[in-house]
């Protein structure tokens, strides 16, 4: 069944590798007259589009001091850099910031992967960047490349496998270095090889293949995937509202749209960020103050001296002692290498045992030592890799009492990890990656969203995108994610299970959690205001004149009501209907959305009255608001409108 | 039926359980049976706290699991429960809990162990005892998180 997957997977790889080879050599001559509405295009040359290709080799490489996946593998940050590769990175980190907002509630835990953001990033950018596409039309086109981007990592889960059984037998030789060397090298190459060429190939031919493909296809339907891209990143702003959306911050995500949508969309999301952290402060002081500490409520009573560190051996001078420079060298192992060879058979096995050469090497001197020690640390491990660092420590402190002749075996070791790696990771993904990276992403891809366009429901066309954005996010994700991996490596050798209790019995954990929660429900609802769109088309005759629904009834009363109850509607969906498929029906709700049921799909002439019968064609409309309608009183574009088309207006 | 999920993960409580499928079937509470985690009163201390706020998680084992999940299978709240190996869910189910659904969701790699699925590997016993149970009637699926397919066992296990 799994091998069968992956036959599939290779062989869709293999078709969609050669439509993206093809366009370039045989459509892309008779591409010529198409009208697609998008405009600046840039040619991808050999070498930008080879820059882009390692620019995703990168993101999911160990190199970057394990901070590329909460950095160039966001969307954001990969529009950035592909916008600086192409020469606009303020239009780049436009495309990402909205490519990155249905990747917004996306987790990858012990070897899932709903779909590869990076690849969407990277190939979604350049695609939109290269072929001139409005930001919101890339938006159901990169969802598209982060499906297909999935087939690289499980195909890297599954033959990275083979290469811990290389590491087993470095270790049968008591090998250090060996061990060391097959964590990253062959996992590596391997990821370099099936990274690299399929992205190379999509960047250089796929902005044309996609130009190609939407200048076939009806006009009805290139607007439906506008109008998908409006309402697609309400899944991704639901899916992460599964996380925080909960309990008494719930108001403050309304506050945030409220604030967003009566302020046309200009208010900035530093702005909004900074109140938030504010209100943080009062919510934590005055709501949670009354809530009883979880403690108290649900723990029974544990007698002090199981929990208590077990006794360090002391006496300078004999036995072995790691130094401060061994702590550090393992940390930084682990932090580089922990996902180097990620793979199904052990997940991070291999990386366990590198983090723990230094260590080794230090402790051990015999042969069968080395061995044994090589060995126990090679075996399935899997934890959230910041957070759950307080197992490495842990560990490490346990193996210098173990070389100093404490009576600690193997079982008391491994019980350690497997029984701590479980529990520490859900804290830790709680934190990283359903708290603080969605949260600091929703600020960067506010930021990133740059100026509102002044119209009553912000929209991306036309705007101009701010790289400060991306910036600012890497700074303070990659702080963050440092922080709290270096504390919990100090602390968990220095004060092991000590530590864990006493955290989580004080409460830190929850009430960063809650705090967390009113800033990110803030700037949550405040990018729902601005990346989600849902604008009716439909417009009725009142006493002689044409009415749009939702600019004449609906938006005075509650700007942005629809995109607000979309949003709602689908965290309540999403509690029963899977991600996918609820993607896969907005998709197809978008593009029916745009069919045009009341007049003409579409029009060459440039009367405003013919685009108008256009604009109101169809039941959704991502421009807001058709234009002026051609019968109606509007004393503000009298004086340019033509006299043949407002002859009304004429005193 | 309030038994939600009922997961065979060597891990127990971790981020595929707290981050998806809590969020996922709406948990109220996590049912941990253990004999073995149920003696460890440090890892019992870390699962209880460990948990995201507003719930609770209770670590029993086999004989006090069996009993408790009787009585909350009789109640709308809905439960997720989580056991080590499938030797746990056999134990609860000739102690008389209704298990309809066994989902194996973390079962790692080792000596002897062959890899079914994924992060999916079984010993020889391990796979009698699942074939038992689907002999009893409880159906055995693996689901890793609330977002994928479910795959049967039966389509994986070659025989033999």
């Amino acid at each position: 069944m799994f091998r069968k997957s992956v036959a599939v997977g290779a062989g869709l790889m293999v078709v969609l590798l050669v439509a993206a080879a093809l366009p370039g050599a045989v459509l892309g001559a008779n591409v010529s007259s198409g009208a697609p509405a998008d405009t600046g295009k840039i040619t991808v040359a050999a070498w930008q589009a080879a820059l882009i290709a390692f620019g995703y080799y990168l993101a999911n490489s160990p190199w970057l001091f394990g901070l590329a996946f909460f950095t160039l593998y966001r969307p954001l940050v990969a529009g950035f850099f592909v916008g600086c590769i192409l020469g606009d990175p303020a239009q780049g980190t436009l495309i990402g910031a909205a490519i990155n907002v249905p990747y917004l509630g996306f987790i990858s835990a012990g070897g899932t992967l709903p779909a590869d953001a990076g690849f969407a990033g990277w190939v979604g950018t350049t695609i939109a960047l290269a072929g001139g596409l409005d930001p919101t039309k890339a938006i159901p086109i990169a969802f598209g490349l982060g499906l297909v981007g999935t087939i690289i990592f499980y195909g890297r889960m599954a033959a990275d496998s083979v290469f811990a059984h290389w590491a087993d037998a470095r270790a049968e030789k008591a090998d250090i270095s060996g061990v060391a060397l097959m964590n990253w090298l062959p996992g590596q190459a391997l990821l370099l090889v099936i990274s690299v060429v399929p992205v190379f190939l999509f960047a250089l031919n796929g902005p044309a293949y996609v130009q190609d493909a939407l200048s076939r296809l009806p006009a009805w339907i290139v607007t439906g995937l506008v109008i998908a891209g409006g309402i697609l990143p309400a899944i991704g702003i639901a899916l992460n509202m599964r996380f925080i959306f909960r309990g008494s911050v719930i108001p403050y995500f309304f506050i945030g749209f409220i604030l967003m949508t009566n302020s046309h969309g200009s208010m900035s999301l530093v702005v909004i960020a900074a109140l938030g952290l504010a209100l943080a402060y009062l919510h934590l002081s005055f709501v949670r103050g009354l809530a009883p500490v979880k403690a108290e409520v649900d723990v029974a009573p544990v007698s002090g001296p199981a929990v208590a560190a077990a006794p360090r051996i002391e006496g300078a001078g004999s036995g072995v002692h790691l130094t401060r420079g061994d702590l550090l060298r393992s940390w930084a192992l682990w932090t580089f290498f922990a996902h180097a060879n990620y793979n199904y058979e052990r997940l991070q096995g291999t990386g366990f045992a590198h983090a723990m050469t230094p260590i080794i090497r230090r402790l051990y001197t015999t042969e069968d030592e080395i061995r044994a020690a090589l060995k126990r640390h090679l075996v399935f491990f899997n934890t959230e890799p910041n957070f759950g660092n307080i197992v490495h420590g842990t560990v490490i402190a346990m193996e210098e009492q173990r070389a100093n002749g404490a009576a600690i075996d193997d079982d008391a070791i491994n019980s350690v990890k497997s029984g701590l790696m479980g529990p520490l990771a859900g804290i830790g993904d709680t934190l990283s990656q359903s708290t603080i990276t969605p949260i600091l992403l929703a600020l960067g891809i506010g930021i990133a969203g740059g100026t509102a366009s002044g119209s009553a429901v912000p929209t991306l066309t036309g705007a101009t995108g701010n790289p400060l954005g991306a910036i600012i996010y890497v700074v303070l994700v990659s702080i963050v994610i440092v922080a709290i991996g270096y504390t919990a490596w100090m602390q968990g050798y220095a004060r092991g299970r000590t530590f864990v209790t006493e955290l989580l019995r004080s409460g830190t954990i929850d009430r960063v959690l809650e705090g967390a929660g009113v800033l990110g429900n803030m700037v949550l609802g405040a990018l729902a205001a601005k990346f989600v769109v849902v604008n009716l088309a439909p417009t009725v005759t009142i006493a002689g004149a044409q009415l749009n629904i939702q600019a004449a009834v609906l938006d005075p009363l509650f700007p942005g009501a629809l995109a607000l109850g979309l949003v709602v509607m689908t965290w309540w969906l999403l509690r029963r209907v899977n991600p996918l498929l609820l993607l896969s029906i907005y998709l197809v709700f978008a593009i029916l959305a745009a069919y045009p049921f009341f007049g003409p799909d579409h029009t060459d002439s440039s009367d405003p009255s013919a685009q108008y019968q256009v604009c109101t064609a169809s039941l959704l409309h991502p421009y807001y608001p058709c234009g002026a309608p051609p019968a109606l009183p509007a004393p503000t574009v009298a004086p340019t409108v033509a006299p043949s088309v407002a002859p009304s207006t004429q005193p | 039926m309030s038994l939600r999920l009922v997961r065979i993960d060597d891990r127990l409580l971790h981020g595929q359980v707290v981050a998806v499928w809590l969020r996922a079937l709406g948990a109220q509470r996590i049912v941990i049976v253990d004999d073995a985690t149920a003696r460890d009163e440090f890892l019992r201390e870390v699962l209880t706290l460990g948990a995201p706020q507003g719930v609770p998680v209770e670590v029993h084992d086999v004989a006090t699991g069996a009993a408790r999940l009787i009585a909350l299978a009789a109640t709308p709240e809905p439960v997720i429960v989580l056991v080590r190996m499938p030797r746990t869910v056999l134990e609860l189910r000739h102690a008389g809990v209704p298990i309809e659904v066994v989902d194996l969701g973390g079962m790692g790699s080792g000596p002897g162990r062959r890899r079914l699925h994924k992060t999916i590997s079984v010993s020889p016993d391990e796979l009698r005892e699942l074939r038992e149970l689907e002999q009893m009637g409880t159906r055995v699926e693996i689901q890793i998180v609330a977002d994928d397919r479910p795959i049967p066992f039966h389509s994986l296990d070659s025989g033999s």
